[in-house]
């Protein structure tokens, strides 16, 4: 049953991004562990893209212990910005660390500079995981403007976003509004499939 | 100043002295009009020193020659804290490209090592930097910091006239300047004798600001005579693979 709805995800986000510059997925919770899976597979099984994941869930390391297929994956760079804020100070090569999640712009300068590196021609992604997260370490205010400057700066450099929201019983209303600049919505439930 | 002096620097203030810096370029609108002195204003660990050397640096790497005189910290220090950057390159202090200077010594050696410069003083003083960036042909020249400097100089007017003759000579010879100046954290001021900013061409200012009890850098361009700059505030970066960046700053309020 959960490689059906794992593939069912992959499924959904592949068709979702071939055809929209910058997706946003509102998934609860429980369905968490399940589409960040789906994604590192769906990263993994196409090495020829270039993949920028920022993180303010969970630091790189625990990401990267959970799936240990990820060791071997060289087409995504991890953008961490919660390790330093939480103490944790190992180093990864395949991670930049930025101070805190509080630290916008840093994060907006990183990612821009990773997709700097890749050649033009590579087919780009960036992944926000998640928005529900820099709320909480930020202001509603100030991650709907961090948000438009992503998703404007990417347009114009041709990356993909797929940024998630992760509600619970109600999607927050901030959330609501940020989501909704995404070109596409794909709601995650637990009977979708 | 005579009028041909003026007209001269006029000529000059048409080009443009790039940065290097990609976004500070674009914030300048081309780079910084040559000739310019130009006063980097920061608290202490602001980025002053950083973004000087990754000036001087970047044109020694286009082929301007550059010096750079510390007052605030011993060249082994600079060097030292130099080294972690990207951008540094040994090569080009090697071969003379950037010149490192502790104009500590040179004050010792000219036997300006006083608590406090007379009018003669200050004279000879300018004359060695006049007479140091005429002979290596400097393009681009940075005084770390005017403010230790200019607390040798005994009167306002020891100050200006220091700081418009120095700023007046090195124009003459297209070389653009940059002179860090030190304020205390938070405070709305260019300099800490209130005198070094209407002399010079220009103002860059490094502050930060607090979001969440993080302290966010940010840098401004507060002036800069001949050339159309934008006057907005940015976020401010420094990483040793990048040296300094700059990224617009978001505006909403905490």
């Amino acid at each position: 049953m959960v490689n059906v709805l794992i593939d069912g995800l992959k499924e959904r986000i592949s068709n979702a991004i071939k055809i929209n510059q910058s997706i946003g997925i509102i998934l609860p919770a429980a369905n968490y562990p399940d589409l960040i899976q789906a994604l590192f597979e769906r990263i993994s099984s196409n090495p020829e893209e270039a993949w920028v994941y920022v993180t303010v869930t969970k630091p790189c390391e625990n990401i990267i212990n959970q799936f240990d297929f990820l060791k071997d994956v060289k087409n995504i760079k991890f953008v961490d910005c919660i390790s330093r804020a939480a103490g944790i100070n190992k180093a990864n090569d395949n991670c930049i660390f930025v101070e805190s999640p509080t630290m916008l712009e840093k994060i907006g300068l990183e990612i821009i500079n990773v997709f700097k590196e890749v050649d033009e021609k590579v087919k780009k992604y960036l992944v926000i995981d998640s928005l529900t997260n820099l709320i909480i370490y930020n202001d509603p205010d100030i991650v709907t403007e961090f948000f438009y400057h992503i998703i404007n700066r990417t347009r114009t450099r041709n990356i993909h976003t797929i940024s998630l929201a992760i509600e619970e019983e109600e999607l927050d209303k901030y959330l609501t509004r940020l989501i909704y600049l995404n070109d596409k919505i794909l709601k995650v439930r637990d009977s979708f499939i | 100043m005579p009028v041909s002096e003026l007209s001269k620097k006029d000529e000059i203030k048409n080009e443009l002295c790039k940065t290097g810096i990609e976004e500070l370029d674009i914030m300048l609108g081309g780079g910084v009009p040559t000739g310019s002195t130009v006063l980097v204003v920061g608290s202490s660990g602001s980025g002053k020193t950083t973004l000087c050397m990754q000036y001087l640096i970047n044109g020694a790497k286009e082929g301007e020659r550059g010096v750079f005189f510390t007052i605030t910290e011993p060249l082994f220090k600079l060097t030292k804290n130099m080294e972690g950057f990207n951008f540094y390159d040994k090569k080009l202090i090697e071969s003379g490209m950037v010149n490192l200077i502790d104009l500590r010594i040179i004050s010792e050696r000219l036997g300006l090592d006083t608590e406090k410069y007379t009018v003669e003083d200050a004279s000879a003083l300018l004359d060695i930097l006049r007479d140091i960036a005429d002979e290596l042909n400097v393009k681009r020249l940075i005084i770390d910091s005017i403010t230790a400097l200019c607390y040798r100089l005994q009167t306002p007017e020891m100050i200006r006239d220091f700081i418009f003759k120095l700023g007046s000579s090195l124009a003459a010879m297209k070389c653009t300047t940059l002179l860090t100046s030190e304020v205390p954290p938070r405070k709305f001021q260019y300099s800490q004798y209130g005198i070094e900013e209407f002399i010079s061409d220009g103002i860059m200012f490094l502050g930060d600001i607090e979001r969440k009890g993080d302290l966010i850098r940010t840098f401004q361009l507060v002036k800069m005579r001949g050339a159309a700059h934008s006057r907005t505030k940015a976020a401010m970066s420094i990483s040793t693979k990048n040296g300094v960046e700059l990224t617009p700053l978001l505006k909403s309020r905490e």
